[in-house]
């Protein structure tokens, strides 16, 4: 897991020098294997400057969501929720701000916005000092990836599991 | 705020700084065991043993409590506090069964451990400054059925009235809190003292230590 | 002794109810630059730190390991470290050089290095250095609204109040736990009736805040604690990695978030590890920053009474604060729990932050009276608001209050009641009179309210946490029944989190929905005549006192 990072710092490197040396070159409409390419100073925020972009993860747009809407019931719970999709976009913005870290977050929780709220708050608890065994918590990491392809937060519960046992932090079994 | 704020809080609120706490908060290292504190004595038993009788409440103390601390924050001599406490107790019915607890000195772990070694499932927690939680084992260890963070607001009344309603939560019922006071404007004055008081109480934390059982006398 | 009878009267001063102790360095008790402090360095292996701060990495503790590996922006480590400390401080308080390229170099720093860097200014050069390094432009301020009895009418009108008074960050928290969706969504309601627009939070142990949150109760949170030392980030009941897979956990529902921490809590809870407040506080910083959250809540906070009894300690308060922007990060800077029982100290303390301007510059201006603030009391209160204009208007400061008539406080502190009042009723939840809404329309505190049935608030209260209902029933409520502009404002809070802009770093909403964050909103400072600077208009308003003397009208 720390190859994996190191492998994540270096492609981020790479393609950092990439944009450096092409930044003189005309940005205008770039689009990369199909995604957009968005420009913080143009494009954010999105809900005013690129509402198209935004869905809802039942697939409505931004201007769908109206007090009429809500009244005549067609808008549920579900509809007042960000994708995954537009977390990636906001990472993109965050990224080329210069955050590192907190596009990575928001990377992270792009994964996790199919996990059920419940499943959220346990994985939360359990992650708590002295909650779970090593096992408890590397069968998280592999549910996480395997069943909701949260690659990025299995790689944070591995990491956890190896520091807490190091540091004795977990629930002795 | 989140429950471990509350218990800096706690901290926060106390100290009334009587000479000799005064004197004491310049000191640089650990004190000496203290005399015996005058009207009380504390004698080891050896490990506490988890209690099989429902009709107990378990009162754990911090490490340095009656031992290198005699007084709380407000300066009541912890004699009194535990003899208001355990009166409460036995005001209700019920019997007092009193431990030090050496492995930590944040008073909510102390409650806990109190209530999980208690036959009734109630401990309640106190640090040398004063401040006390009422805690029941199956509630995590950060949440409490009562907390005193306020110690310069305890007094001897309050610490009789909060061993009572520990007895009454053993009993299976639903007292009412234990009322007590806020001041806004404790932590200005106390916030600091009571950080040293808790210093001095965490320097006899050992963290491998398990619980003693203790037999209390007063003079 | 003969008592000299000036040094009697100088004993009865509110300043001698303070409490203030000596310097005991061994367990921590100093503010910053404490004799224990590690040195700085950083060593990077094959891309991997393996000595950081004078520590190998064999020796790391959880928070060493989570910064090492998390928090240094890496490329520029090593260059950076080798670089003079006193030149770098010159440079972050140099005009020209730009906070872009500061933020290249502090983001690359360890904690001791930034620590020793802040530790060459004093708070003039520190308050120079947050006008510049804090990340929004447009200063602003946040406020707490809370309630002696949780009476939620109260608080719907106290909030109503406080958007209108210019608070653009609201905070309740509860006396009795139980209460909190009621506090939760009486703020909302409040606040959405005095503007639309004004982000709203529920302090609550961590698992419950998500959970208000995911309802759609509030629409942000900020008591997320992180602490310096291992040993007390355990009793806090939590690990960096607990708390980084929260951050992710709000992202995920489309809700802002920041962390909170501050001077004086690891020596609060006593394991301060012999290190000064200042270099465990940074800590926490780099802490936040490794999480990927987006800001932090620091200032001391709850242990505002540890450094404050210290020397140095409220330089040591404002230059977290400065270390919290130095890594690019949103700061919310304290100023929020009682500080000092004398005025003037109190306020000397919140010049070093209103002067220079922060993103938030009160993390909770207590907009009810003191005794009703259940976050213990906050520095400044309601009954100061008049004071704060007048320090506005004096220094030409935009401290983010704005002047508002007697008039129009009563109509939307009565607005809001009664919106709170068709809400209750259309969901079920135990009747407010007209009588409360009376009440809460020209309360000053909770003592000017009737009392409300606790035992059957509370009933509700939990069953409303259990259920279904979501900040869309809330929406629907209101329209019923005539409120639709404060629906449609809690409509569209809740769409913010469809579109995610308000995650970014220091977001605020304005009237119109529009997010305006360190993105689009990004401080520019570089000297005189740059960066934030008053408006024409805003001006008119902070000049505009109600009780001024107009000269035509005088003699």
């Amino acid at each position: 897991m720390m190859q994996e990072n190191l492998i994540e710092e270096i492609v981020r490197e790479v393609l950092k020098s990439l944009q450096t040396n092409q930044a003189s070159a005309p940005a205008c409409g770039a689009k990369a294997e199909g995604k957009t390419s968005l420009d913080p100073a143009r494009d954010y925020p999105l809900a005013t400057k690129r509402p198209e972009l935004v869905k809802t993860p039942t697939g409505k747009s931004l201007s769908e969501i109206t007090l009429e809407a809500v009244l005549k019931g067609d808008i549920t719970p579900q509809d007042v929720r960000i994708t995954p999709e537009t977390l990636e976009m906001q990472a993109e913005i965050a990224e080329k701000v210069g955050r590192h870290q907190f596009a990575r977050n928001l990377k992270r929780a792009a994964e996790l916005t199919h996990i059920p709220d419940q499943r959220i708050l346990e994985i939360y608890r359990a992650l708590r000092p002295y909650r779970s065994t090593k096992e408890e918590l590397l069968a998280i990491a592999d549910e996480l990836e395997q069943k909701y392809g949260a690659r990025m937060n299995a790689a944070l519960v591995r990491e956890a599991a190896e520091v807490y046992e190091r540091r004795g932090r977990l629930r002795s079994a | 705020m989140q429950i471990s704020e509350q218990l800096v809080r706690q901290v926060v609120q106390e100290v009334l700084a009587s000479m000799g706490q005064a004197e004491s908060a310049k000191a640089s290292a650990p004190e000496a065991p203290a005399q015996p504190v005058s009207g009380l004595t504390l004698t080891e038993l050896g490990p506490a043993q988890p209690g099989t009788k429902a009709d107990e409440v378990v009162i754990g103390l911090a490490p340095a409590f009656g031992l290198y601390q005699t007084k709380t924050i407000l300066g009541i001599p912890h004699a009194v506090v535990l003899r208001e406490m355990i009166a409460g107790i036995e005001e209700e019915g019920l019997r007092a069964r009193v431990i030090r607890v050496r492995h930590t000195s944040d008073v909510a772990f102390v409650a806990h451990t109190a209530a999980k070694l208690s036959g009734s499932g109630i401990g309640i927690g106190i640090q040398s400054r004063g401040t006390t939680v009422i805690h029941q084992k199956d509630l995590d260890p950060l949440s409490n059925l009562e907390l005193f963070p306020q110690c310069p607001l305890l007094k001897p009344e309050t610490y009789r009235a909060i061993g009572r309603n520990a007895a009454r939560y053993a009993k299976g019922g639903s007292p009412n809190p234990v009322p007590v006071e806020n001041d806004q404007m404790a932590r200005p004055k106390y916030q600091a003292v009571a950080a040293v008081l808790h210093i001095k109480e965490t320097e006899h934390v050992d963290r491998n230590a398990k619980p003693v059982e203790l037999v209390v006398s007063f003079k | 002794m003969k008592r000299s009878k000036r040094f009697e009267v100088l004993e009865k001063r509110p300043v001698h109810q303070d409490g203030f102790v000596h310097e005991w360095a061994e367990v921590g008790l100093v503010a910053m630059n404490g004799p224990n402090d590690p040195k700085p360095s950083i060593k990077i292996e094959n891309g991997r730190v393996v000595e950081m701060d004078g520590k190998p990495r064999s020796e790391f503790d959880m928070i060493d390991q989570f910064i090492a590996d998390h928090a240094i922006n890496l490329e520029l480590a090593e260059k950076v470290a080798a670089m003079d400390s006193r030149e770098l401080a010159k440079m972050i308080v140099d005009v020209n050089v730009p906070r872009s390229e500061i933020v290249k170099l502090t983001t690359a720093m360890t904690p001791a290095k930034i620590c020793e860097v802040v530790g060459h200014m004093n708070v003039v050069e520190m308050m120079m250095a947050l006008q510049k390094m804090r990340a929004r432009k447009t200063p602003d301020i946040q406020c707490h609204v809370t309630s002696l009895t949780d009476n939620p009418v109260q608080i719907a009108a106290d909030a109503a109040e406080a958007a209108l008074r210019g608070f653009n960050e609201m905070e309740t928290t509860v006396g009795i736990v139980r209460y909190a969706p009621f506090n939760a969504m009486a703020l909302l309601i409040g606040s959405q009736t005095g503007r639309g627009g004004v982000l709203t939070q529920c302090a609550l142990e961590e698992a419950t805040e998500l959970q208000l949150g995911m309802k759609g109760f509030t629409a942000y949170a900020e008591t997320i604690s992180v602490y310096g030392t291992e040993n007390v980030f355990v009793d806090g009941d939590d690990t960096p990695w607990s708390k980084a897979f929260l951050a992710s956990a709000y992202a995920s529902r489309g809700l802002k978030m920041r962390f909170t921490s501050g001077t004086g809590s690891e020596v609060q809870m006593g394991y301060a590890e012999g290190k000064s407040m200042l270099y465990l506080e940074a800590r926490c910083v780099y802490i936040t920053k490794g999480a990927g959250v987006q800001g932090l809540q620091n200032g001391s906070i709850s242990c505002i009474g540890v450094p404050g009894a210290v020397p140095g300690g409220i330089r040591a308060v404002l230059a977290e604060n400065l270390i919290t922007t130095m890594l690019d990060l949103e700061v919310a800077s304290g100023n929020d729990q009682t500080f000092s029982h004398s005025d003037i100290r109190r306020t000397a303390r919140t010049m070093m932050q209103f002067l220079p301007g922060t993103d938030f510059i009160f993390s909770g201006y207590s907009a009810v009276p003191n005794y009703d603030n259940m976050f213990a009391g906050s520095n400044f209160d309601a009954e100061d608001y008049d004071d704060y204009l007048v320090l506005q208007r004096d220094l030409m400061v935009d401290g983010g209050l704005r002047p508002v008539s007697e008039e129009e406080v009563i109509a939307v502190r009565n607005k809001a009641a009664r919106a709170l009042q068709a809400v209750f009723k259309e969901l079920g939840l135990p009747p407010i009179t007209d009588e409360e809404v009376e009440a809460a329309t020209y309360a000053h505190g909770s003592k000017d309210l009737p009392p409300r049935n606790v035992v059957e608030d509370l009933k509700a209260a939990e069953e409303l946490f259990k259920g279904p209902a979501t900040g869309l029933d809330i929406v629907k409520a209101l329209a019923k029944n005539g409120f639709e502009d404060v629906a449609n404002n809690v409509l569209g809070m809740l769409k913010q989190r469809v579109s995610g802009d308000y995650l970014h770093t220091s977001s605020i909403i304005d009237k119109n929905f529009v997010v305006k964050s360190a993105v689009n909103d990004p401080n520019d400072y570089a000297g005189p005549g740059t960066g934030y600077r008053i408006s024409p208009e805003r001006w008119e308003e902070i000049k505009n006192i109600p009780w001024a003397m107009r000269p035509d009208q005088i003699g």
